[in-house]
Formats: structure tokens, C-alpha cells, sequence
């Protein structure tokens, strides 16, 4: 186990993920229309992709260990690295979901608004500016995609019942 | 007939509401380029999707204000605070921030933005003039030499990207592989969709690259809890008065060094993949190297900031001769182009210009006017970007989050696309944080489809894989692939291994044999001429000994640096 650094772990995902690809690779529809067949492309890229891996494999392995490998991992110290992209990808993720209900606007408004306050400062001046600008540019970048660009964004539920 | 086009393209451009764009397209990039954190890419994926609603030549001008502002703007930060806004002004800094500090900012600046003016002019003549001819010999390319140029694509993009070669081919694969969920465009048959009729459509290149790119960009600069909070600089920029006559007579009189470093942005630029961050660095080494005065080099040296400037903006318009006569995007932000070109149902090929000429006329005057925007705006940008530097990293980065959710979904009004930018910012975001490089993968996506196409062409007139040896570009693009995948090598082994010695000779000897297959006279001519060239290195390396030169190694040294 010694010899098994981050990079190993990363080869052997890989190399398990194209295996995944390449099985669903047999559900791809033959066709005999005298033309290069639609799971050929696919293939020859899996076969490279699987061929590379197995180098980054070997290269890993023969890196040795990683110099940090010591240091139990702590998924507390991991969570409190990632803070900000955790809580970005949360709240973005959130927003999409609930898109359909809360639409475009009301939806950005309350992103950017939890985006400032999850990655700024959190006292009462500091919301107040915050909210300031969610209202400001997400208002602003809406009217402009609808009325000068002329797209029509998400409404929502909320919005079109109002 | 060609006077007949630039007609209608000036026609097409000269309106009040373009030129507008054009000049708020060019400030936006100058002060994205300023920022430190923000690159030129970003600033133009942001800028795309104002574009759709627009006609073609309006917001393909609108993006090239965006690139060739963005290049100028990362002189400002170099020189005045010493951080390079892009990676194309690194070499800048070298000499831009120890003049500024001995009290010529101004100068300096003056320095940058006329050397910016003239390598971006140097460029956009070459533009005009390379790459009508160049498109005429891609109309020459059959099914093999277009997808041996699109390998060539990739290997370069996996070599120059990062420092890990596996993990770059890694990527570029990668890249095809996304390319091809959906159903596939030669027969309509799903692939990999996993029972999903979302996943049928296979994704829209746009979400993938914005989501790989910017997305996972602007999260790694708020990674930092601490720095996330800071102003974007903290030491913060002093304004300065640019220093325009002495700085423009400067840079003339030293018209040499000023004509070499274009030619060698415009030379990177048309090479797939090599941008701007290598060629400023390329021209800052071959400046020192020919200098008469070396050990200036560093002290604030007029000469160091002329060479890494004119190629950075000279490296715009090689990249744009690519995508126009090839249709093969030169970087990132030509990828983005490309995108734009596609969302108008135009495709960029060789026939691009002789199809749509007034389109491809249209670009070579916007992107030699936005030369000239570029030099009139700088010194408001310069007040704008003192104020920019105010702004706090973590507003920025959550406006330009929730900005990109909505310029993605009016590319097609689908919340799909918004999906697809989520998940491929994830993927972006992890495989930043792996040391995978995005590059070739990005362009991995954006040529998959192609690749396929005109490798399902060539099988359909033969399945016999020899063609590919012995159609003579078929051949140039594979020798040119081969020796890239050792290019990475050969740069951090430069002026200390022995091998290295026989990379450039070996190279020019492989591309003299399909030089020799081409039909006509110059082409073997040149191919003679190559081989020549190499016996020659072959021959000062003999008589040096077979001795690496340690002076080899400078440029390696200067992009670590």
C-alpha cells in the first residue's frame, strides 16, 4: 500500500471509467451502410484513453509514494480547504433545481445574494451591500437579455402566478 | 472583387452601434486583461453571449475588440504592480515593473501599448496577407491531411499545456470522447446517451468549454478563503500619465527587435495551441539573445518590455489566420470564435474567406481597427482598471458565476446548457486541481466531431490506412505530430541533454521528405532547403564538439520564472 499515491488512485478511476464506456460502447447500434460504423470513433479514443492511462499507471507507481501520504486525511481539514468551491457548487446547484419555481430573476437574485454571504463577511452592513448588489446586477443583466437582447429567461412559477 | 468586399465589410462595420461595441468590447478587455486571476479567454467566453443576438460581423467585432484589448491590458498590472494581469505579460514585468519603480511608469506604459500597437498592426498585415494563401493551400487537403492535422492539433496542445505529456494526451482524448455523447452526426445513432433523451443531443460546445473553463477558473481564484475577501490587488495600482511621443519614437527606433518579436507572435499564434502566454516569453529570450547590451535585460530595459508586447499582440492575428484558413482554432479564444461562427451557421474552412468573404473581410478590418482603439482607450482603462483593483475578489467572482447561467441559456434557451456547465465545471474544477491541463481538452471537444467526420470520409474512399503516408500533408501533419509529443521534453531538457541537439535538425530533415512528395517546384525546392538547414545545424554542433550550450536553456528557465 505504500507505493499508492494520489496519482495511482486517479489512474485506476480512469482506467475504470473507460472500461464503463467502452462496455456501453457494445450498445451502440451496427449499421452496414458502407460508412465508418457510429462505435468505431468511440472505441479507437477508449482504446488510446485506456492505453494512456496505463502509462500514468506505470508512471505513478514508479513515482512512489506522495510526500504528504504521512498526514491522515482529515475530512474536516478537506472541507474546510474546499470551503468555497463546496458552497459555490452547492448553491449553483440548488439554483438550477429550483429554476423552474423561482425563475431567472428571482433565482439569480437570491444566488448571487448567497454566494456574497457564504464567501464575504456577515454583518449587518455587509448583507445590506450584499443584497444591494444581487438586486443590481441581477436585475440589470436581466433586463438587459430581455428587453435589449430579446431573450426570454425562466419566469418561473412564482413570477408568472404574480 | 476583393475592393468590392472590404466595401461591404466597411459597410458592415461602419455603423454607430458597432463601432460602440467594438470600443466598450476593447475596454472590458483591457481591464479583464489587467486583472490578475482573469484571463483574455474568460474576458471573450463572457462576451460571447451578448453576440447572439447580433449579426455575425457585429460580434465577431465586438469579441476581437475583447482579444485584442485583453492582450494590451495585462501590460498595466505587470508594469504598474508588478503581477501580470494574463500570462501573456509575463515576460513584460520583467522590465516594465523595475522601470516603473525607478520612476518612469509612465514611460513604461507608453512602452507597452505602442509596442501592443505595433505588433498588433505588424500582425493584422500578415493576417490579410497569409491567410488568403494559406486557405489556398487547406483547399488542397483531402480527408487524411485534415484529420492528421487535427492529431497535430491535439499532440501540440497536450505538449504545450501542461507539464506532464500523459496527462495532456489524457485531456485531448478525453475531449474527443465528450465530443462524441449524442447522436453522431454522420449516421444519427446514440451514443452513450444511458437511456437519456437529454444526453441525446450530445452537448453544446459552449456550456462544455465555459463550464471547463471559466467556471472552474474563477472558483480556483476564490478557493482562497482569506484572499477571496482581499481587494483584487492589494498593494493597489498608482495611475500614471503615459508617456505617447517618446514611447512611440522609442519603440521605432528600435524597429528590429519590434519586427522580429511580431513575426514571432504571428508564428506562435498560427501554430494550434500556442498562444500568446509562450510567445511572449519566446520573443523576451530572442531579444536578450540578440541584444548587444544583455545584462540590461531585468534592470528596466525599453527593450524588454518592446519584445514580449509586440509578440503578445502579434500572436492575436496568427491565431485568427489559422481559424480562418484552416478552421482550426489557434487557442482557446479562437475556439470561442469558432463557437460564435458555428451559433451563425457559419463553418470555418478553407473556403471560409472565398465563401463568405465579406464576413472574413470583416474580421481583418475589426481587428486592425481594434488596434487603433485599443491605442486611444488605454489611458481611460487605465483610470477605470485604478478603480477595478477596488473591488473585492469574491463580488466579482459570484456576479460573473450567475452571469454565466444566463449568457449560457440564451444560447439555445434550454436549462440543459445550464446543466452542462455545472457538471463540466465540476470535471474543469477537479481536473485543475489534478494537474490535467484544459487546453487540449477544450480543444479535444471542439475538433471531436470534425476529426470524426473526416475520418469517416477518408474510410469511405479507402479503408486502406496508407494514404495517410502517402498523401505528402497527410504525412507533413504526422511527422509535426510525432515530434511534438517530444517537444515538451526537449524544452526542459534544452541546453543540457545531448538528444536535444538533434531535435530541430531531425525535425527539418523529417519535413523536408513530404516537402519532396508535394507536387510543383518551390514546394521541393523548400524542402531541399530545409534539409540544407539541417545538415548545416548538424554540422555547428559537430564543431562545437557535440556539447549542449547551458545558454540553450534560458527560455525554460525564463517560463518557470
Amino acid at each position: 500500500m505504500s507505493r499508492i499515491n494520489r496519482d495511482t488512485y486517479i489512474a485506476l478511476f480512469l482506467m475504470i471509467t473507460w472500461a464503463v464506456f467502452f462496455w456501453t460502447s457494445f450498445d451502440i447500434r451496427q449499421i452496414d451502410y458502407g460508412t465508418m460504423g457510429a462505435e468505431v470513433w468511440p472505441r479507437g479514443i477508449l482504446v488510446i484513453l485506456m492505453a494512456l492511462t496505463a502509462v500514468y499507471l506505470f508512471q505513478s507507481i514508479k513515482a512512489g509514494p506522495d510526500a504528504a501520504s504521512d498526514e491522515p486525511f482529515s475530512l474536516k481539514g478537506w472541507l474546510q480547504k474546499y470551503h468555497n468551491p463546496l458552497w459555490c457548487y452547492a448553491l449553483y446547484f440548488v439554483f438550477l433545481l429550483t429554476l423552474p419555481v423561482l425563475g431567472m430573476l428571482i433565482g439569480g437574485i437570491a444566488l448571487v445574494f448567497c454566494l456574497l454571504t457564504v464567501l464575504g463577511n456577515r454583518t449587518p452592513r455587509d448583507l445590506m451591500i450584499h443584497a444591494a448588489i444581487a438586486v443590481v446586477s441581477i436585475t440589470g443583466m436581466w433586463a438587459l437579455f430581455t428587453y435589449a437582447l430579446g431573450v426570454i429567461l425562466p419566469q418561473g412559477m412564482i413570477f408568472t402566478t404574480l | 472583387m476583393i475592393l468590392e468586399n472590404i466595401l461591404a465589410a466597411v459597410q458592415e462595420l461602419a455603423t454607430f452601434k458597432t463601432v460602440i461595441l467594438m470600443a466598450v468590447g476593447t475596454v472590458a478587455g483591457l481591464i479583464a486583461g489587467a486583472i490578475p486571476g482573469f484571463t483574455i479567454a474568460m474576458a471573450v467566453v463572457l462576451t460571447l453571449p451578448f453576440t447572439f443576438g447580433m449579426p455575425p460581423a457585429q460580434g465577431l467585432a465586438t469579441m476581437i475588440g475583447v482579444f485584442v484589448g485583453g492582450l494590451s491590458g495585462g501590460l498595466m498590472s505587470g508594469i504598474l504592480i508588478g503581477i501580470p494581469g494574463t500570462p501573456s505579460s509575463v515576460a513584460t514585468t520583467f522590465d516594465g515593473f523595475p522601470m516603473a519603480r525607478n520612476g518612469r511608469p509612465g514611460l513604461a506604459l507608453g512602452l507597452g501599448v505602442w509596442a501592443s500597437f505595433f505588433g498588433g498592426t505588424i500582425s493584422a498585415v500578415l493576417l490579410v496577407t497569409l491567410a488568403p494563401q494559406l486557405a489556398r493551400i487547406g483547399l488542397e487537403f483531402q480527408p487524411w491531411d485534415y484529420f492528421a492535422l487535427i492529431m497535430f492539433a491535439l499532440t501540440i496542445a497536450a505538449s504545450l499545456a501542461g507539464e506532464n505529456l500523459v496527462k495532456g494526451l489524457i485531456a485531448a482524448a478525453f475531449g474527443l470522447l465528450v465530443a462524441t455523447i449524442g447522436e453522431d452526426s454522420i449516421n444519427g445513432i446514440a451514443r452513450f446517451n444511458f437511456g437519456s433523451d437529454a444526453l441525446l443531443q450530445g452537448f453544446d460546445f459552449l456550456p462544455v468549454l465555459i463550464g471547463l473553463f471559466a467556471f472552474s477558473q474563477l472558483l480556483t481564484d476564490i478557493e482562497d478563503r482569506v484572499r477571496a475577501r482581499q481587494a483584487l490587488t492589494e498593494t493597489g495600482a498608482v495611475s500614471a500619465k503615459i508617456e505617447h511621443r517618446k514611447a512611440a519614437v522609442m519603440v521605432l527606433k528600435s524597429w528590429v527587435n519590434l519586427v522580429r518579436s511580431s513575426f514571432i507572435g504571428v508564428f506562435t499564434g498560427i501554430l494550434p495551441a500556442a498562444g500568446s502566454t509562450i510567445s511572449n516569453i519566446l520573443a523576451y529570450d530572442q531579444a536578450k539573445k540578440a541584444s548587444k547590451t544583455p545584462e540590461k535585460f531585468g534592470t528596466g530595459f525599453s527593450e524588454g518590455i518592446i519584445a514580449p508586447e509586440s509578440a503578445n499582440n502579434a500572436t492575436a492575428g496568427g491565431a485568427l489566420i489559422t481559424m480562418m484558413a484552416l478552421g482550426i482554432p489557434g487557442d482557446i479564444v479562437t475556439a470561442v470564435m469558432l463557437g460564435a461562427l458555428l451559433i451563425h451557421d457559419v463553418i470555418p474552412s478553407p473556403s471560409f474567406i472565398s465563401d463568405t468573404p465579406v464576413l472574413a473581410y470583416a474580421i481583418f478590418i475589426a481587428f486592425f481597427v481594434a488596434n487603433f482603439m485599443m491605442l486611444g482607450l488605454q489611458s481611460g482603462a487605465l483610470r477605470l482598471f485604478v478603480l477595478v483593483t477596488r473591488v473585492r475578489m469574491y463580488i466579482l467572482a459570484s456576479i460573473i458565476l450567475a452571469y454565466c447561467g444566463i449568457g449560457i441559456f440564451a444560447l439555445n434557451n434550454v436549462s440543459f446548457d445550464m446543466w452542462t456547465l455545472f457538471w463540466f465545471g465540476i470535471i474543469g474544477y477537479i481536473m485543475r486541481n489534478l494537474g490535467f491541463p484544459l487546453a487540449p481538452m477544450i480543444l479535444g471537444v471542439v475538433l471531436g466531431r470534425i476529426a470524426e467526420l473526416w475520418l469517416s470520409r477518408a474510410t469511405a474512399i479507402s479503408t486502406d490506412i496508407s494514404p495517410f503516408f502517402t498523401h505528402p500533408w497527410s504525412l507533413f501533419f504526422i511527422v509535426l505530430a510525432a515530434f511534438s509529443l517530444f517537444f515538451s521534453a526537449y524544452q526542459s531538457q534544452r541546453g543540457r541533454k545531448t538528444w536535444t541537439l538533434f531535435f530541430t535538425p531531425g525535425l527539418l530533415a523529417a519535413l523536408s521528405v513530404p516537402m519532396f512528395m508535394m507536387v510543383g517546384t518551390v514546394r521541393p525546392v523548400l524542402g531541399g532547403l530545409l534539409l540544407v538547414i539541417a545538415a548545416y545545424m548538424l554540422f555547428k554542433i559537430h564543431r562545437r564538439g557535440w556539447k549542449v550550450d547551458p545558454a540553450d536553456a534560458d527560455v525554460h528557465r525564463l517560463s518557470e520564472g
